[in-house]
């Protein structure tokens, strides 16, 4: 069996919201294509679809129209269970609003995601902390935490399982200018250090010039890329 | 894996507090109540189990259930009948203990009083003795003596009549207002050795402080109980018959019975006695412990129900990491029965407060804790509590992540 050519293919990708004079198309007919190990930018107006495509490509949302493929297989028309195990196994998120669960430490905010994925291994967590310069602030509560702190932690939990792929909704949205450059240094390394592909969902340009291609979208399609 | 559901009711305490305050005291009033209701009685039962005969005898007259025979259908005759009564051929019975019981009210309560001959009262005190300086009523038997001829001196032998009018002075001058009573009813109603104690219409003394375990709470002179409850001498209520070793209890049951005028049954009888006749307020008891669990558990589910709905957005980003509903469903049901171990654990703790303060307040009451009714309350309380989850679980795994996460 040959290697798939792209990790991430979106085919004619379809998405509303809504019913009836209320219904809103965000993606139409959208297609893109991913390759391994590829540190990709996704940029574009607010509201044109960007957060929707993400959701799409990370299995937490079914396409109307249109497929999913990862590795070459279809995977938007699977059942909820086995997208699920996709999520577990294959695929690592940072959301914008960083998505920590309050009722934890950092710690074990990066426990509990290895436990969901079936993985014991506390011995990485560490070491995983102080490359992401939080090991300090790891015993607190993400309340307890600066905001920069708080994406740090997210991005360490989102790569603690070692995903192929990282997706990344405007991880730098509520960061200053410092803590922006050190997150997408994070980024970037994991992309050139592991291989980790990375799909980032920016509308900064300053931002996205961090990624290997650039695509626009505009009204819920691919205008053009950028290499 | 606990200390994620650990983690949400700790950072819910108010709910959680709450909820497990819910299920403690269900499960502490489904001991107590069973305790109570249960205790009392066997703590009776046991009392009779430990008079030392093999056989209560009573009037065949008086029906299947003895729990609430008092009065004077018995006489001597009846007593000489059973001493002499065979089994196989052979004489069967050692002793005969024939007492007078009646229904009293004593410091406000009502108690079984026994009249009994004191010669016959070491075999009801459950194998206690009466601690000095206390002692038996009437000890050389004189009262019973006096009053016999006081009666044949005033009313010829077989003639009926009216009681005699008998002054206090006079009975109290010749031992017949003496009262020996249990430790139980001492420490109730904080009567000591010396002190009078009015029931029966009369100022009692009490001679004696009984071990706990005696048959009855109060123990009076068998010729007093006679000439105040029934009027003529040699009237039984009942009788206790310890039977000779190697005698079968059924063959000396089936002797009686042939009697035709007597019954009996054997001692460890009673206690079904007791739960035949009671048995409806056990049934009273577990109808209210049963409804009071199902609004604990509601309590729970509610509570559960509110903290999925308040959680959703966290649920969703378990379910964005690829959480199995298999794990969100397992997280749930381990939060609500953490919240129904830590509710059972005060519950019982509770319990036994709860009983201590019952028997402080009222000293005669038995809360009997089991582990019995500890392990049913605990088995209650997880079987609820798993009860209790699962509707707040399948909301939980039916969250829509996206809508959740966008959530504030």
């Amino acid at each position: 069996m040959t290697e798939a050519r792209y990790i991430l293919e979106a085919n004619g990708l379809h998405k509303s919201f809504g019913s009836g004079s209320a219904r809103e198309h965000v993606l139409r007919g959208l297609d893109l294509k991913v390759r391994p190990a590829e540190f990709l930018a996704v940029m574009g107006p607010s509201g044109c679809g960007k957060s929707t495509l993400l959701h799409v490509l990370g299995l937490m949302a079914s396409p109307d129209a249109g497929g999913v493929r990862i590795d070459g297989r279809e995977a938007a028309e699977l059942p909820e269970p086995a997208r699920a195990e996709i999520r577990r196994k294959r695929i690592g998120f940072v959301f914008q609003r960083f998505n920590l669960l309050s009722m934890l430490s950092g710690y074990d905010n990066i426990r509990l995601s290895l436990r969901i994925r079936g993985l014991d291994q506390q011995a990485g967590i560490r070491p995983l902390l102080e490359a992401m310069g939080v090991a300090e602030v790891a015993g607190k509560k993400p309340g307890k935490m600066s905001i920069g702190q708080q994406q740090r932690l997210a991005v360490a939990r989102a790569i603690a399982h070692k995903p192929d792929l990282l997706l990344a909704d405007e991880p730098t949205g509520s960061l200053d200018s410092d803590n922006a450059a050190a997150l997408l240094e994070l980024l970037a390394r994991a992309n050139r250090q592991n291989g980790q592909t990375i799909v980032m969902i920016t509308h900064s340009a300053e931002v996205a010039a961090t990624a290997g291609r650039i695509v626009h979208m505009k009204d819920g399609r691919i205008l053009d890329e950028n290499v | 894996m606990l200390y994620l559901p650990l983690a949400n009711l700790l950072h819910h305490k108010l709910g959680s507090a709450g909820s497990a305050l819910g299920v403690g005291i269900s499960v502490c009033m489904l001991i107590t109540l069973s305790g109570l209701s249960r205790g009392s009685l066997e703590e009776v039962a046991e009392r009779w189990e430990a008079v030392d005969a093999d056989l209560i005898v009573y009037s065949a007259r008086w029906g299947d259930n003895i729990t609430t025979i008092s009065g004077g259908e018995l006489g001597d005759a009846d007593v000489e009948r059973l001493e002499r009564l065979t089994a196989a051929g052979e004489k069967c019975v050692e002793r005969v203990v024939p007492i007078f019981l009646y229904r009293v009210s004593i410091a406000g309560q009502e108690h079984n009083i026994v009249g009994v001959a004191p010669e016959d009262l070491p075999q009801l005190l459950g194998g206690g003795e009466i601690p000095k300086p206390g002692r038996s009523f009437d000890p050389q038997n004189k009262f019973a003596r006096w009053l016999k001829g006081r009666l044949e001196e005033d009313r010829p032998q077989g003639e009926e009549g009216p009681p005699l009018d008998i002054s206090d002075a006079e009975l109290a001058e010749h031992g017949g207002l003496e009262i020996v009573i249990d430790a139980r009813l001492a420490r109730a109603t904080g009567l000591k050795l010396g002190e009078k104690v009015y029931t029966a219409g009369r100022n009692f003394t009490v001679v004696g402080i009984a071990p706990r375990g005696a048959l009855a709470r109060a123990f009076i002179p068998r010729a007093t109980a006679q000439w105040l409850f029934s009027g003529p001498l040699g009237r039984y209520t009942l009788m206790f018959v310890k039977l000779r070793p190697g005698v079968r209890v059924g063959a000396a049951v089936e002797a009686v019975r042939r009697t035709k005028r007597l019954a009996s049954v054997a001692i460890d009888e009673y206690r079904g006695m007791l739960q035949q006749r009671f048995g409806i307020m056990y049934l009273y008891v577990d109808t209210v412990n049963v409804v009071t669990l199902i609004v604990a558990f509601l309590f729970i589910l509610v509570t559960l129900y509110t903290m999925v709905i308040q959680r959703r957005r966290e649920i969703a980003i378990l379910r964005s990491m690829g959480a199995s509903r298999r794990f969100i469903l397992s997280q749930v049901v381990a939060e609500s029965m953490l919240l129904s171990a830590c509710g059972a654990a005060a519950g019982v703790l509770m319990s036994f407060a709860a009983a201590a303060g019952i028997e402080a307040i009222k000293p005669l009451l038995t809360v009997k804790i089991t582990w019995d009714w500890i392990l049913t309350a605990a088995g209650a309380a997880a079987v609820g509590a798993t009860l209790a989850a699962v509707y707040p679980a399948l909301c939980a795994i039916r969250v829509d992540v996206i809508e959740a996460l966008s959530l504030e």
